[in-house]
């Protein structure tokens, strides 16, 4: 074991002094994904930035009730208030962009419920806003919901000779923000790109480590390995023993300098790292596997690179891919990619460490598969 | 003088070639012997097998007193091998591609770096010891690459054709550098096609074509194999390869071997046969520029032994 870490030290001596293992492990992941999120960010973005604006001419209870229930939506983030005084003022807003739509309420807005009237908020919106006025509608409409539910009670308490137990105003109407990404295993766009090159790029960087055998065959100094008293294990353990350190080095610079860098939340530390080291020994196996098959270095890295970018694709790192029962949806998870970012996803919105061992364990049936294979196959080569 | 090789019959086959068929030979402790024959002849493989790089279809080898194999650790300890194709890292200096491989043969510490700095000192390399190798030029990288083999202190080093693609100069220095280990009481296997290597640093030779030894000894000992023959090389241009067959059929004639512009011929009495001889070569599309009468000498013994040239 002192030999293969001997040989995998000299190997990175080699490596930092090539510096193509750096600019492939740590510099291009780290400008693609930052590119990537410049350009594609937005089309991921599931959050929609909603203004709106209220008049409220009636100011009876009911009506004010309306503006709260409005103003705890904004302290949530959701969307931002703003009140006017009269209509005109609020289509100006709209005119110079600063609200996506307003809330009309109309004098008499309140009396209506006493009457047994219907109570009609009105919605102006802008035309080139659709979807934002369509969610302010929404909001109007399960506010007006919750009212006529509210209506009704009270008049079928009153009608047994009881009394109310709550204020028919704060019963009015409540919501509850669900958020969908968890449910949908979505990563925010930062981290999505983040973690799609640190997993494309990181096969590309473990080739470093194994095509190194393949290099001493071509150097000759295979001969000189293989004749000295040492277990020939060691050599293919040595290469091993740098792909993986090349690739858990390159991933935790990238996982670090992106969270740093692009704000990307990667998630629990822990599960983080076992998806890491298994996204690692997943790549050292295929790559082992590419090796062993290849007669060159350079057979060996361009057949690499382009397993790389066709697990990659299917796998999901430059989009995702819909996780439904369409034949694309199943391959990708013949791919590490897929459950690595799976895993990721899992990671999302304060799960525990946990969530990500099924990704790690089905990226760990990858690693021992294609291993195991490229490890009979590299011993069986050095035999000769 | 104790025996540090003993390669018994050794036997390997590459699919239905029979690289090398039963090949035996010992070498001594400070005895230097060369493994002479063409290109192809099963020199390499040879080696291979006595290194452990390679395992037999059958045959033994011992390097003082241990059993070689492909998985053997103790014995390989013995052994430094200078292969034929250079075995150093381009991108490390020479003191590191020492240090390495120093390493992994068990040393470390001072003794280590007291055995690189009298092995540049061997070399020649002591004052670019800090240098890429990549930047050495040919003759360097060769002497580093026999320096290597040298670290460990080797009870037999081994060298695998050392001066293929070296300049004269540099060739000279590698040579010297082999007198003085054997001088110094190591034991050497040299493998080469040139036959002034073999007589300048061999005290026994073996020879070896198609896989087998086809007879070994000191120089003298093959020499005398030959007889009283005499070798008439000739010199020139054309078609000197038509002439072979009708050569061989003279009287007198036990081998004839041919190249681009050499033709050899190795013949009872020089002297009586060279007109016939020169006439046939000019009558068979050949232009001759040179001939030369010579004694006996190790690839006058080749041709006699295997009726083809060492450069063939």
């Amino acid at each position: 074991m002192k030999s293969a870490f001997r040989i995998a030290v000299k190997d990175l001596k080699l490596r930092i002094r090539d510096r193509s293992a750096l600019i492939i492990g740590i510099i291009a992941p780290l400008v693609l994904a930052f590119i990537f999120n410049l350009v594609f960010g937005g089309a991921f973005d599931t959050g929609l930035s909603l203004a709106y604006g209220m008049v409220d001419l009636d100011q009876s209870e009911l009506s004010i009730s309306f503006s709260d229930v409005l103003e705890e939506i904004a302290a949530d983030d959701v969307l931002a208030l703003e009140t006017f005084a009269n209509a005109s003022d609020a289509e100006s807003a709209i005119a110079g962009g600063e609200i996506d739509a307003y809330y009309l309420i109309e004098q008499g807005f309140g009396s209506s419920t006493v009457s047994g009237g219907t109570p009609v908020i009105e919605i102006v919106g802008d035309v080139d806003r659709p979807t934002s006025t369509e969610i302010a509608a929404s909001i109007a409409q399960q506010f007006s919901t919750g009212v006529e539910a509210t209506q009704l009670a009270l008049a079928t308490t009153a009608a047994l000779g009881g009394m109310p137990t709550s204020s028919p105003v704060a019963a009015a109407f409540s919501y509850q923000l669900t958020d969908v990404s968890a449910a949908t295993r979505q990563l925010d766009p930062t981290t999505y790109f983040a973690a799609g090159m640190a997993i494309f790029f990181l096969f590309f960087t473990v080739q470093y480590g194994v095509l190194g055998l393949l290099e001493e065959e071509r150097e000759g100094t295979m001969a000189r390995l293989l004749a000295a008293p040492i277990q020939r294990s060691s050599v293919v353990s040595g290469k091993a023993i740098l792909a993986c350190s090349l690739g858990l080095i390159s991933t935790t610079i990238l996982i670090i300098s992106t969270h740093l860098l692009m704000g990307a939340t990667w998630g629990p530390p822990l599960g983080v790292a076992l998806l890491t080291i298994a996204g690692v020994l997943s790549a050292v196996g295929i790559m082992g596997l590419v090796a062993s098959t290849a007669k060159t270095p350079e057979g060996a890295g361009n057949l690499g690179a382009i397993i790389a970018v066709v697990l990659g694709m299917l796998g999901g790192v430059f989009f995702p891919i819909g996780q439904g029962d369409d034949l694309l949806s199943k391959m990708t998870f013949l791919t590490p990619h897929a459950w690595f970012m799976r895993g990721l996803g899992d990671l999302a919105n304060d799960a525990p460490w946990t969530a990500a061992l099924p990704s790690v364990a089905a990226i760990l049936v990858f690693a021992l598969a294609t291993g195991g294979l490229a490890w009979i196959l590299l011993m069986r080569r050095i035999r000769r | 003088m104790a025996d540090i090789l003993t390669a018994t019959g050794l036997v390997k086959h590459f699919d239905d070639l029979l690289a090398v068929d039963g090949v035996s030979f010992t070498i001594g402790e400070g005895e230097t012997y060369g493994l002479l024959g063409p290109n192809g002849a099963g020199k390499t493989t040879s080696i291979s097998i006595i290194t452990g790089l390679l395992e037999s279809d059958g045959g033994s080898v011992e390097v003082a007193g241990e059993s070689i194999a492909t998985t053997s650790t103790k014995g390989k300890s013995h052994i430094g091998l200078v292969p034929q194709d250079l075995a150093i890292y381009p991108d490390l200096t020479a003191n590191e591609n020492l240090l390495f491989f120093g390493r992994l043969y068990g040393m470390g510490g001072d003794e280590l770096a007291g055995r690189i700095d009298e092995v540049l000192e061997v070399v020649g390399l002591t004052d670019r010891r800090d240098d890429l190798t990549k930047e050495y030029s040919g003759g360097m990288k060769r002497r580093l690459n026999i320096g290597v083999g040298l670290l460990h202190k080797p009870r037999l080093l081994i060298l695998d054709e050392p001066t293929v693609g070296v300049d004269p100069q540099s060739r000279n220095a590698i040579l010297e550098s082999v007198e003085q280990l054997s001088e110094a009481g190591m034991a050497v296997l040299y493998t080469t096609h040139y036959m002034e290597e073999a007589e300048r640093l061999c005290d026994r030779v073996g020879i070896i074509d198609e896989g087998k030894l086809q007879a070994e000894g000191t120089r003298r000992e093959l020499v005398s194999l030959v007889g009283e023959k005499d070798k008439v090389s000739i010199t020139g241009s054309g078609n000197l390869s038509a002439s072979i067959e009708p050569i061989r059929a003279f009287d007198g004639v036990s081998g004839v071997s041919s190249s681009e512009h050499h033709l050899d011929v190795l013949a009872d009495d020089a002297a009586s046969i060279l007109p016939t001889l020169l006439a046939q070569v000019t009558e068979t599309g050949g232009t001759i520029t040179g001939v030369e009468v010579v004694e006996p000498n190790l690839e006058a013994v080749f041709l006699h032994l295997t009726g083809k040239a060492l450069r063939d």
